[in-house]
């Protein structure tokens, strides 16, 4: 049974509500990842936690990201590109 | 086995939190309840309480203290009167409407202006529709029976709401009495610990406790609060019987009646005032007077239908009230059994009296010339339109 | 563990979807906070920005993966200092946590948390000071820095208002209650972050405060992908020193030998727009004042060496 049929005598949320926030974006990051030196400060500064570290590459999962351009700003190396979504 | 010793009210209240073994207490003292405060710490200070017992900043931080132990889901209790209750307004009615089975002991004091630390239920009273069980008792005997029977009330499954036991300000608080104590040993077996099914705060059961929430799912939960007030009823009367088969101690539930068989004329009371009104009714039988008395215990839920049955064959009533409603001109109890008879379908002449406020003493005198005034007034068929004022003439003072 | 490990590997305790600003560094210090923290914890969320973004969760459904609740605006506090003994009758242990507004904190809630660190109850509260009630539109508080365009502290066309006070000096105030652990923190600094919750995690008696400075994007007037620069700049001008104190022992964690010109940190935000030179002067002064008593009071002069 889904939690939003649970009969509750008060107040109580089971299981996670997550709003889609990737839908919000107006532009989406993209790391160069020739130019990335692994220094993961785009994991460190992303407020989403849309930064993943995989095999040592930093990557990002675009599903909840905002599109906010903070990992663009932060990178020292400066190789994350926002690119403008197209009409959804 | 009880053991018998002679305590006042508030050491009655400390001795029944005590056998009831709450995991949390905390409290901040004010004038009446200050030695409740006083008698926990010293039993906690003796090894002789179990509970972790916190002395707070604030009556607010008491309750919100007793509202995060009990969604953790420890059993809670505190006291307080008066100002400290207006304090808590915030957290107190937002204990009910989480469901928290918290039990509070409300030594009743009037509210000020004008400043005042005596008694009288105001407090209380006019908080009577924050989703809390209100019942109020009569002597000290009924204190730590009523304290310790609150627990297994507000636990009960059916129920989930917390409660308050409420007792008059220094009649009770401060004057000392015959008290029989349970055993520990009896009390553990009548009150097993309490254990949070319905919401708890876990790591190992992660929930979120009151998510933002849209409108009717408010109206979803508010109709199951008040279907576990309207089962509450039931359940006070079901934990009385228990009691009485544990201890011989029967209080009546909900109501208490005296002498009502037969009655014509009735009197309505709640608290400490009953005492005095109990020994009139003696005295005006034995002039004759065909009057029996109703004593309201529980406020809320309000036991509305025995108070339609205990009234349907009187030919009228009063009721005594130690508290105002503002904007009505008579007391908050003269308008709950008004509107409880209302459905029954009679009109019945009836006296709302108010006095004793402040802690004021309604003397046996005052409670005679009010009983004469109810058999008048019935018998002529009038109900007064505001509060007929219970006071002894004083000097300065128009009566 | 360095933070970029800890936080590259440790899961979110947040729901992936919250529905904070474009860019919230508030956001970003909850993730990590809770991160560090991990899932043995009870998190309180009062009224707030983050309650109001759905870190409680919407109807039956919760916003955390760990046990998260709405204390009132003003019991924060005191709710945890409730599960805490709790958890202490049960035998249990789990870390108690506040992630608290300013209004929460600094104003309304600030008689239970004294009254916590008073006592000695052992809770974490974090404060996340935006300076002022953003949730309902940027009214001021008394965090609010002097000179802010607030909505309850308007500013005329001719640039005349805005807030007439200085904000309360809050962390030094908690550290004057001679707690276990007191310390700022800046979204800009997150691996300091990591390492003051860490602190406080280990705290075993007694409240653990962090005092987290977060200029707000929508409120303030700033641009989301400078949410952490800005928040930078409020350090590197010595506007908010980081430095932690315990039992009133303060070292300073992230010394500021050569403050860049508040103007740096003053002009990238909107709210500030209308103060002249004077005005300006006067949150520098005060900023160097609060400086040098931290210098004065921290050891060996706060680790300028
Ligand atoms: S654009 Fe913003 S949300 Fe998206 S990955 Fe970068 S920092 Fe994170
Ligand atoms: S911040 Fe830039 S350089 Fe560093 S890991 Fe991310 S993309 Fe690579």
């Amino acid at each position: 049974m889904s939690t939003l049929e649970k009969d509750y005598v008060c107040p109580v949320g089971e299981g996670i509500y997550a709003a889609n926030t990737g839908d919000w974006r107006t532009q989406r990051p993209e790391i160069d990842q020739e130019k990335c030196s692994r220094c993961g400060t785009c994991l460190l500064y992303c407020p989403t936690n849309s930064v993943r570290r995989v095999e040592g590459r930093f990557v990002i999962d675009l599903g909840y990201c905002k599109g906010c351009a903070v990992c663009a700003a932060e990178c020292p190396k400066q190789c994350i590109a926002m690119i403008r979504e197209g009409r959804k | 086995m009880s053991t018998v010793a002679v305590m006042n009210g508030n050491y009655a209240a400390a001795t029944a939190a005590r056998l009831a073994r709450p995991e949390v207490i905390a409290a901040y003292p004010i004038t009446p309840q200050t030695p409740v405060v006083e008698y926990l710490t010293l039993f906690a200070a003796e090894g002789s309480l179990s509970s972790r017992m916190t002395e707070v900043e604030s009556e607010h931080s008491a309750m919100s203290i007793l509202s995060g132990a009990s969604l953790a889901g420890a059993r809670c209790y505190t006291a307080t009167s008066s100002q400290g209750l207006a304090l808590m307004y915030e957290p107190y009615f937002r204990a009910s409407t989480l469901r928290l089975p918290i039990v509070m002991n409300i030594v009743n004091r009037e509210m000020i202006s004008p400043q005042s630390v005596w008694g009288g239920p105001q407090d209380s009273l006019t908080l009577r529709d924050a989703g809390w069980i209100q019942i109020y008792v009569e002597d000290n005997q009924e204190i730590l029976d009523q304290t310790i029977q609150a627990f297994r009330i507000a636990e009960d499954p059916r129920v989930l709401l917390p409660i308050n036991v409420c007792y008059d300000g220094f009649y009770l608080s401060h004057m000392t009495e015959r008290v029989e104590v349970p055993e520990q040993a009896e009390i553990d077996a009548f009150l097993p610990p309490y254990e949070a099914k319905h919401q708890i705060l876990d790591p190992r059961k992660p929930m979120a406790i009151d998510p933002l929430t849209s409108g009717y799912l408010v109206m979803e939960y508010r109709k199951k609060h008040m279907d576990s007030m309207a089962a509450a009823l039931g359940v006070v009367e079901e934990t009385d019987k228990a009691y009485a088969a544990l201890t011989g101690r029967s209080w009546g539930g909900a109501l208490d009646l005296y002498r009502m068989e037969d009655a014509e004329y009735a009197v309505v009371t709640l608290g400490s005032v009953t005492g005095a009104c109990r020994e009139m009714v003696d005295e005006k039988r034995a002039a004759g007077v065909r009057i029996g008395l109703v004593k309201v215990r529980c406020l809320r839920p309000f036991p509305k239908a025995a108070v339609a049955a205990a009234l349907a064959r009187v030919k009228g009533f009063g009721v005594i009230d130690r508290n105002v409603s503002f904007g009505w001109n008579t007391g908050i109890v003269y308008q709950e059994v008004r509107s409880a008879l209302y459905e029954s379908g009679r009109t019945l002449p009836s006296v709302p009296f108010v006095g004793g406020l402040g802690g004021e003493d309604i003397t046996l005198g005052l409670v005679s010339k009010a009983f004469d005034e109810i058999v008048a007034a019935v018998d002529a068929g009038r109900t007064p339109q505001s509060a007929v004022w219970l006071w002894a003439p004083r000097k300065g003072v128009k009566a | 563990m360095s933070a970029l490990d800890l936080l590259a590997e440790r899961e979110d305790m947040i729901s992936p979807g919250i529905s904070a600003c474009v860019g919230c560094n508030v956001e970003l210090t909850l993730r990590t906070v809770m991160k560090v923290l991990g899932p043995n914890s009870i998190l309180a969320i009062p009224p707030g920005c983050m309650g109001g973004v759905g870190v409680v969760g919407w109807n039956k459904q919760s916003g955390a993966k760990v046990p998260v609740f709405f204390p009132l605006l003003d019991n924060t506090a005191s709710m945890l200092a409730g599960i805490r003994l709790a958890l202490d009758a049960k035998g249990r242990d789990a870390h108690v946590v506040a992630f608290a507004g300013d209004g929460a904190t600094v104003d309304a809630g600030f008689q239970a948390l004294s009254g916590v660190a008073e006592r000695g109850d052992r809770i974490i509260y974090i404060c996340y000071d935006n300076e002022g009630y953003m949730n309902t539109g940027y009214q001021r508080s008394s965090s609010t820095s002097k000179g802010s365009w607030t909505s309850t502290t308007p500013v005329s066309k001719e640039g005349q208002g805005g807030k007439r006070q200085h904000g309360k000096d809050f962390p030094m105030i908690m550290a004057m209650h001679d707690v276990p652990y007191v310390a700022t923190a800046s979204p800009a600094y997150i691996p300091d972050l990591v390492r003051k919750v860490e602190e406080a995690m280990k705290v075993k008696e007694g409240l653990a405060y962090i005092h987290v400075y977060n200029p707000c994007l929508t409120g303030w007037g700033i641009r989301a992908e400078e949410s952490i620069s800005v928040a930078r700049l409020a350090v590197k001008t010595r506007f908010f020193p980081l430095y932690e104190a315990r039992n009133r022992k303060f070292k300073i964690t992230v010394p500021v030998p050569n403050p860049l010109p508040l103007e740096d940190y003053t002009s990238r935000i909107k709210k500030f727009s209308h103060l002249g030179p004077e005005r300006i002067a006067e949150l520098k002064d005060l900023a160097e004042e609060r400086y040098r008593f931290l210098e004065a009071v921290s050891a060996g002069g706060g680790g300028r060496a």
